[in-house]
């Protein structure tokens, strides 16, 4: 049982260092890749997952955004919250 | 002598999902009216989604929203956006430039469309797009520290 529980719950560092190696293998992010030139803010499902269960915008750190698509998606986000179609807080 | 510059504009209106259920032409010419009023052009008026608001707004917890693209004169934005805000039956309104928006995006499906011929949306970039933030919202752990605030409800 002990084993199985540690196997589920890799220690902290070992994720971290993951998730580095992950944003390293591209070197573009995920909307520069598919040649997204204007984000919608009526997209709720792709702005959706750009945020936290309680509502919160993820970091550039955690969503691979470049700096350009990250005000993008910033803005978009905020148009969306402000119609009422995403939350501000959860 | 001034001139008057037209340009591209998409607004989405938001209503009360009972009222317009109850009075769906009302709605729509009421929404003409408060555009026609200051002399917009509409290029196209459709039902984009009704669906559950992400929090309540003026009491209400459902939305219908109103897609319209229409080209009208850049001074008289600010004069709609006022009698939106005047007229009891709009909720919110929002109003960005279309510079970019092709008359193909204007023809495209709604959610309100496509759930109504029962299609799902068309797989392309987006879908893929989709696909791949699903693994960024798998990953999310930034809860851990809240659930204090989770007990306390």
């Amino acid at each position: 049982m002990r084993g199985q529980n540690f196997k589920k719950k890799p220690d902290k560092t070992n994720r971290k260092k993951k998730r580095r190696d992950n944003v390293r293998e591209q070197n573009q992010c995920r909307f520069c890749r598919s040649k997204t030139r204007f984000i919608d803010f009526k997209d709720i499902e792709i702005l959706g997952k750009m945020l936290t269960h309680r509502g919160k915008i993820f970091s550039r750190k955690r969503s691979g955004n470049c700096a350009s698509c990250q005000r993008k998606v910033k803005l978009a986000i905020k148009r969306a919250r402000f119609m009422g179609l995403l939350p501000f807080t959860s | 002598m001034e001139t008057v510059t037209k340009r591209l504009y998409e607004a989405l209106f938001l209503v009360d999902s009972g009222e317009a259920a109850a009075d769906w032409q009302g709605i729509n010419d009421h929404i003409k009216k408060v555009l026609e009023r200051n002399e917009v052009e509409i290029l196209s008026m459709r039902k984009w989604d009704e669906r559950p608001l992400a929090y309540p707004i003026a009491g209400k917890k459902r939305g219908t929203y109103i897609l319209v693209y229409f080209n009208a004169p850049s001074a008289k934005i600010t004069d709609i956006e006022r009698d939106s805000q005047l007229s009891e039956r709009i909720m919110r309104v929002l109003i960005l430039r279309g510079d970019h928006i092709t008359p193909e995006d204007m023809a495209k499906d709604t959610p309100a469309i496509l759930a109504e011929k029962n299609i799902a949306p068309p797989a392309g970039p987006k879908a893929e797009l989709v696909k791949e933030l699903e693994t960024l919202a798998a990953e999310d752990d930034d809860e851990a520290p809240l659930d204090v605030d989770a007990k306390l409800d």
